[in-house]
C-alpha cells in the first residue's frame, strides 16, 4: 500500500527560470526504507518539502494517506503524519533543555500533559539520549543533537518520517549514529522512512533507492541494483559504494562477479567464490 | 573569549531553588528588587546581601559563577564607583580633597546596590530554565491577553531568543577567527577603530541569524507549531507549599526594608 504519492509533481521555486521538479511520479511504501540520493540541485530537497506541505506542488499533486498537500485546512494533520529532520541541528532544536525540546510538538498539538511526558520519554528512550534528557542542546555532540531532532519528531508519533541530508553537517561517528537510529525505527517500529542524502554508503540499507537529477527521476530500484548501474551513477556525478566499485573494475578485467554484493563481507564472498571457482 | 558570557544561562540542577514554580521566581525577584531600592543604611544593606548569599547557598551558585556574569558590568560598576566618590558633598578625608567619607560610603552602596540587583536576576535565570522561565511569565501576564496583547508570541520569541545565544555566541567566535585568519584585528586601535573592525564580524552574523531564524521557522511549523491557541504544555506548573512559604518570605523582606526606610537605617 503506497503511503505517499506524488502524482505528475512539477514544481518551480518563486522568481526562479528552471522548475526544480519536472513532472515527479512517485509512490512510497508504507514501512519503507527509501533513500533518495542526488546532487545538489538534483530536487532532492525540493521533493523531501513537498512531503510535508512545506512547498506545495505548481503543478500536479501530492497525497500523504490521502490528505493533499495543498489543502491548507488539514496542513497540520499531514504536519503530524509526516516528521520532518533537517540538515542543520542547531536550526531545529527549540528550547533549552532536551526533554522541552522533543515536547514542543506534542504541545502544539494539545496532547495532554501526561500523555506528552510518557511520549518524551519513549522517544528519547528510542533514540538512546534518555541519560540526557536534562542536559541543554548546546552542549551536545553533532550526532547526538539530531537524535534528539528526531526524537522532537517522533514524540508527534508519526507514520512517516522524512529526514532532509540529516548527515550533512555530522562526522562519521554522528552520522553512524544517526543513520543506524533511522533503520532501528523503520525495522522495529514499522515507521516508513525517506532519507534524503549524498552519502553512498547511507543508502546501503534502505529497501529502495532513488536517485534524483536534474528535478526528475534517473534511476529508482534496490540499492544493489541501481549501484550495479555504474555507467549512470557515473553520469549523475555520484560515487557508487567501494565494493561495487570493485566488483565493477574486477568484472571488466574479466571476472564473472554479480554488482549487487554491497557489504563488504558478502563482496569477499563473491570474489572468494570466483578466484576457488 | 566571547565564551565566557553566562547571561541568561541556566545551570540544571536539584536544589529547593530549583524546584521551586517559576512563578513564585519571578514574584521573589520582583520583591527582592523593590526590597533592594528601599535599602538606605547600612543594616538594611547588611540583610539584603546575607539574605542573597544564602539563598545562592541554597541554589548552590558559586560566587565564582556570580563573579562571570558580572564581568561585562565591570565598566558600569566601576564608573558609578567613581561618580560616587568624586561628587558627593561631605567631609573630605583629608581636607581640601574632593574625596569624602560620605562619597566612599555611597560608592560602595551603589556598587553592593548594583551587583546585588544584578546577583538577584542571575540567581532567577540560573536556576530556572528559560522555557519555565517564559511559561511562568506567559501565565503571569496571561490576563493582558484579554487587552489583545501578543503574551504567548512575545514569550515565545524570547524563550527563542535565549536558546540561540550560546549557538550565535559560538558562530561570532566562529566568524572572529576566519576574519583573524584573514588578518582583521580587532585588538588594536581606538574605539571607533575597533567598532569598524567589528563590522565584517557582524555582517555575516546577522546573514546567518535570518538564515538560522527562517531554517527553524520551518522547522517549527513542521512540528505543527500553530501559535498559542489550543497549546498544552508536558510541565504543568503547580504552586505547592513551598512557593507559598518563599512568597510569604520574600514580603517579610519586603516589609523589613520598608520599616528599615523609614527607620533610617
Amino acid at each position: 500500500m503506497s503511503i505517499i504519492k506524488f502524482e505528475k509533481v512539477h514544481f518551480t521555486y518563486p522568481g526562479d527560470q528552471m522548475e526544480s521538479l519536472c513532472g515527479v511520479d512517485l509512490e512510497i511504501e508504507k514501512g519503507s526504507f527509501v533513500a533518495v540520493l542526488g546532487h545538489n540541485g538534483s530536487g532532492k530537497s525540493t521533493l523531501a518539502k513537498h512531503m510535508n506541505g512545506i512547498l506545495a506542488p505548481t503543478e500536479g499533486r501530492v497525497l500523504v494517506e490521502g490528505i493533499d498537500s495543498s489543502d491548507e485546512s488539514r496542513l497540520i494533520e499531514l504536519r503530524r503524519k509526516v516528521g520532518m529532520v533537517f540538515q542543520n541541528p542547531d536550526n531545529q532544536i527549540v528550547a533549552n533543555v532536551v526533554e522541552d525540546d522533543v515536547a514542543f510538538a506534542p504541545e502544539n498539538l494539545g496532547v495532554e500533559p501526561g500523555e506528552i511526558r510518557r511520549r518524551v520519554d519513549e522517544a528519547l528512550k528510542l533514540v538512546d539520549m534518555y541519560d540526557k534528557r536534562r542536559h541543554a542542546p548546546h552542549l551536545l555532540s553533532g550526532g547526538q543533537k539530531q537524535r534528539v531532532a528526531i526524537a522532537g519528531v517522533i514524540a508527534m508519533e508519526p507514520d512517516i518520517i522524512v529526514l532532509d541530508e540529516p548527515t550533512a553537517m555530522l562526522d562519521p561517528l554522528g552520522r553512524e549514529e544517526v543513520i543506524s537510529t533511522v533503520t532501528r525505527l523503520c525495522r522495529e517500529k514499522g515507521m516508513t522512512v525517506v532519507l534524503i542524502t549524498h552519502h553512498m554508503d547511507e543508502c546501503v540499507g534502505a529497501d529502495r533507492l532513488i536517485v534524483m537529477s536534474g528535478g526528475s527521476i534517473a534511476a529508482d530500484g534496490r540499492p544493489a541494483e541501481v549501484f550495479a548501474d555504474i555507467e549512470l551513477m557515473e553520469r549523475e556525478g555520484l560515487t557508487v559504494p567501494e565494493t561495487t566499485r570493485l566488483l565493477y573494475d574486477l568484472k571488466k578485467r574479466g571476472m564473472d562477479l554479480p554488482l549487487t554484493a554491497l557489504d563488504v563481507e558478502s563482496c569477499a564472498k563473491e570474489i572468494v567464490k570466483q578466484l576457488r571457482g | 573569549m566571547l565564551k565566557d558570557i553566562t547571561l541568561g544561562q541556566f545551570f540544571p540542577g536539584d536544589t529547593i531553588a530549583h524546584r521551586l514554580d517559576p512563578r513564585t521566581k519571578l514574584l521573589l525577584v520582583t520583591l527582592y528588587i523593590v526590597a533592594l531600592f528601599q535599602a538606605k543604611g547600612w543594616l538594611s544593606y547588611g540583610i539584603i546581601t546575607v539574605v542573597t548569599l544564602s539563598c545562592m547557598r541554597i541554589s548552590h551558585i558559586s560566587l565564582k559563577n556570580i563573579f562571570k556574569g558580572l564581568k561585562p558590568m565591570i565598566f558600569i560598576i566601576s564608573l558609578t564607583a567613581l561618580l560616587n566618590i568624586f561628587y558627593t558633598q561631605g567631609t573630605p578625608i583629608i581636607p581640601g580633597w574632593i574625596i569624602t567619607w560620605e562619597g566612599i560610603a555611597r560608592a560602595i552602596q551603589m556598587v553592593l546596590r548594583i551587583v546585588l540587583l544584578i546577583t538577584g536576576t542571575f540567581l532567577l535565570t540560573y536556576t530556572t530554565s528559560p522555557i519555565a522561565l517564559t511559561d511562568g511569565l506567559e501565565i503571569l501576564l496571561g490576563p493582558l491577553k484579554k487587552l489583545k496583547l501578543p503574551i504567548h508570541e512575545m514569550t515565545i520569541m524570547m524563550s527563542m531568543a535565549l536558546r540561540f545565544i550560546p549557538t550565535l555566541i559560538e558562530e561570532t567566535d566562529k566568524i572572529m577567527s576566519a576574519q583573524k585568519a584573514r588578518g582583521a584585528d580587532f585588538e588594536t586601535g581606538n574605539l571607533i577603530d575597533r567598532a569598524k573592525a567589528l563590522l565584517p564580524v557582524l555582517v555575516p552574523l546577522f546573514v546567518s541569524a535570518f538564515r538560522r531564524a527562517d531554517e527553524l521557522a520551518i522547522a517549527m511549523e513542521s512540528r505543527c507549531y500553530h501559535g498559542g491557541e489550543g497549546r498544552t504544555r508536558m510541565k504543568q506548573l503547580v504552586m505547592a507549599g513551598r512557593d507559598y512559604i518563599a512568597l510569604l518570605l520574600g514580603i517579610l523582606l519586603l516589609a523589613a526594608m520598608i520599616y528599615l526606610k523609614k527607620l533610617g537605617i
